[in-house]
């Protein structure tokens, strides 16, 4: 749309200090408390971490697909400048699916059962777009032939349910990609996919970033892919971020003991048949945190101090963390 | 001889899309016979010993969940057979074929949408095995308290829906629920993709100390080739429809034989390939649809020559006990790929 008038520099979102909580009959869940991230024109964040630390629901709130009892409770989330917390639902909803996408873990959020994957796109299309059918069939074909769908003129006129999970994966990032949007936040949308056809969708994605300068939030528990694809990480733990930095920066030499721990854990880490490492103990009950920093219960590192305050982010200006006593920098042998 | 749990014999399996309007003109005009065809399955061998960990990687599309459904018995192969314990399980009546289903559980690629949303965890967990006699009602809560933290869900969470998880905490709430019933044999259909590797890590332990206590016998369906390389005794590798090659964990990732298994090898992320331009596929990617003849794999092949292109390579046992679908294999002269691969990683 309006591609030409940005430079490469340009900050297209900016996020800051995000809070979202669910206030269910049991208390309240701080599901995102207090996250910070900014993403450039054509740069790739990796978010990984703890599975039920808020990856998702940072991603919703940005997109304002927060359903009650959650709620966004503070902070701000400046895409190209403007603010989208408190904006309109109706400015909110010709943004999304046009300019911000997002690509859901579960492709079923994306797709309705009862609609063939025709109408689905051309739906898409026409949404924000006016274009004539004829166009927006041939747009859908071509970006399900994108993420290699064979026969896309074809097996266009299915069902959700007559395509394997890791089909309707990549028809979630086809419809995604329609619009060619600025800002794609894709949750974990590779996983179901063989790893060729993971690379040919990766391969997509890489191009989307540099030729037309798209900004992509890539959530993903796989660290092999964030250090293929990414050029920066954010971990994740307990609603917050507790570490972020260039993608060597963090996978090379983490800082927070939770990073290392989670790199320590994958099985390429670990010889082949025996117990993998694991980080000791649980992840605490949403509702019931331990004071201080969330992570001192599992931290072999954790003092007094830990358990008095959370720790502020500090660091130098390209890798950051939320830790008292940061592992040191030659601390190597949590590494494969 | 080596106790065999279940065994596939020549299973195919198709299914029949919907025509689109084109099409049904055309099967009214009797311009077409047929609605076109998808082939799931064709012709799959398979035996899965007593306590073996046999790990089942392919192409997005080329089958695995159907497989899994079958042996399950969820579904009906459209032909061939598939035999539990010994016995073929289209047969089985009554008590045993409660047995046998119950004895068989599937963990979910989707926990979305095998979970029922208006069902409390508890109630999800705990009904099938009061249902079917394992426990009390009245000890309902208590058991399902108990596996939850044999998953590490915090015992409290029963009380909640699905809805009010994430996507890792309810892929748990699904192992949760085949574990409930006491299975010996577990389908593990991406079980473990949706956690983040920290309980990635404690699952697989799970699974590895279940194995143990309880002699458990696994399928495991994932695309992770580093967690399949870590648990599985046996590798099987499908594309389109079809095993291409099956061999032990050593055989498959140190030495592949077939080209897929070599493509699938050299795209395997790791975390000390960095910042790297992945590839997008050469060739074109056939359609269950339409297999193409011969080798399912000719079009994305860069070894394929033209018996490829007319003739199925059987899957055949070689000398060093692996069996590999490729007429590669018959040639004086094979083209040594996994050297290739290799000099591929060192200049990365
Ligand atoms: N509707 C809801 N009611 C109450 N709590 C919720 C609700 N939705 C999400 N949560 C909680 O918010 C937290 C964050 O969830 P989120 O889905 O963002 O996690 P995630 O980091 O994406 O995890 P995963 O990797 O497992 O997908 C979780 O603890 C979850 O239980
Ligand atoms: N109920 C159905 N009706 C029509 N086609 C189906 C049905 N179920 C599966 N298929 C087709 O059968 C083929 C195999 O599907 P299956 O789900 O077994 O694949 P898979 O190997 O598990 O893939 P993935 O890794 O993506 O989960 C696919 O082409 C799929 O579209
Ligand atoms: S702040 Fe303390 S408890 Fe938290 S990660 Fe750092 S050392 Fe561990
Ligand atoms: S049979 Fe031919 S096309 Fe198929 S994998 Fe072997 S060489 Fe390639
Ligand atoms: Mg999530
Ligand atoms: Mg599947």
């Amino acid at each position: 749309m309006t591609m030409d008038a940005t430079n490469s520099t340009e900050t297209i979102l900016e996020v800051s200090d995000l809070q979202t909580h669910f206030f269910t009959p049991a208390g309240v869940v701080k599901s995102v408390d207090g996250v910070s991230l900014t993403l450039k024109r054509g740069e790739i964040l990796g978010l990984v971490g703890e599975s039920g630390s808020g990856k998702s629901i940072t991603g919703f709130s940005i997109l304002g697909l927060v359903d009650p009892p959650g709620r966004n409770v503070g902070g701000s989330i400046l895409f190209r400048g403007e603010e989208l917390l408190g904006a309109s639902e109706e400015r909110l909803r010709s943004l999304r699916g046009n300019r911000i996408a997002m690509i859901f873990q579960d492709p079923m959020m994306t797709l309705n059962p009862v609609l063939s994957i025709k109408t689905h796109m051309i739906e898409t299309v026409l949404a924000h777009e006016s274009v004539s059918r004829s166009e927006a069939l041939a747009r859908s074909i071509d970006a399900l032939r994108m993420v290699g769908i064979s026969q896309p003129e074809k097996r266009i006129e299915s069902y959700p349910h007559e395509f394997s999970g890791g089909m309707r994966q990549r028809v979630a990032i086809a419809i995604a990609l329609l619009h060619k949007p600025d800002l794609i936040i894709a949750d974990e949308p590779t996983t179901a996919l063989d790893v060729t056809i993971q690379s040919q969708i990766l391969s997509e994605m890489q191009k989307l970033c540099r030729e037309l300068g798209l900004g992509l939030i890539w959530i993903s528990h796989d660290l092999g892919v964030v250090a293929g694809l990414a050029d920066r990480i954010a971990v994740m733990y307990a609603g917050r971020i507790v570490e972020q930095g260039t993608v060597d920066e963090v996978l090379d030499t983490p800082r927070h003991p939770y990073t290392a721990g989670l790199i320590g854990s994958a099985p390429a880490a670990n010889s082949r048949g025996s117990r993998l490492t694991q980080i000791r103990g649980a992840a605490p009950h949403p509702l019931n945190r331990p004071e201080g920093c969330a992570f001192r219960t599992r931290c072999d590192y954790a003092t007094d101090i830990c358990r008095q305050e959370p720790p502020e982010t500090r660091g130098s200006n390209t890798q950051s963390w939320r830790c008292f006593h940061p592992l040191a920098t030659s601390n190597l042998e949590t590494l494969p | 001889m080596t106790d065999i749990f279940t065994e596939v014999r020549n299973v195919s399996k198709r299914f029949s899309a919907k025509p689109d309007f084109a099409e049904k003109l055309a099967i009214k005009l009797g311009a077409a016979s047929t609605p076109p065809v998808v082939h799931a399955l064709d012709g799959v061998d398979l035996q899965v010993r007593r306590g073996e960990v046999v790990g089942l990687v392919g192409e997005s599309g080329c089958g695995k969940s159907t497989l899994g459904r079958i042996i399950a018995g969820m579904l009906p192969p459209t032909e061939g057979e598939v035999y539990v314990e010994g016995a073929e399980r289209s047969q089985l009546r009554g008590q045993a074929a409660r047995h046998a289903r119950l004895n068989t559980q599937i963990i979910f690629q989707d926990p979305m949408s095998s979970l029922n949303p208006r069902k409390r965890v508890v109630d999800i967990v705990g009904e099938a095995p009061v249902a079917h006699g394992l426990i009390r009602r009245g000890e309902k809560q208590a058991y399902v308290e108990n596996l939850l933290q044999t998953v590490g869900l915090d015992p409290s969470m029963a009380d909640r829906y699905p809805h009010q998880f994430s996507g890792g905490q309810r892929q748990r709430i699904g192992i949760a629920r085949a574990l409930a019933v006491k299975p010996e044999f577990l389908i593990c259909d991406e079980s473990i993709a949706a956690l983040d590797i920290s309980i990635q890590a404690q699952v697989i332990n799970l699974f590895m100390d279940l194995r143990r206590q309880l002699d458990l016998t696994y399928l495991f369906i994932s695309h992770d080739l580093s967690v399949v390389n870590h648990i599985a005794d046996r590798v099987v590798i499908m594309y389109l429809g079809r095993i291409v090659e099956e061999g032990s964990a050593d055989q498959i990732f140190d030495g592949p034989n077939h080209p897929y298994t070599a493509a699938l090898l050299s795209e395997v992320p790791r975390i000390d390939r960095r910042h790297r331009t992945f590839q997008t596929i050469k060739g074109e990617i056939p359609s269950p649809m339409n297999p193409p003849p011969g080798c399912h794999f000719h079009p994305r092949c860069p070894f394929a020559f033209d018996r490829c292109r007319a003739e199925r390579p059987a899957l055949r046992t070689l000398a060093d006990g692996r069996r590999s679908a490729c007429h590669l294999n018959d040639l004086d002269q094979r083209p040594n790929f996994s050297v290739t691969e290799q000099a591929r990683e060192n200049s990365l």
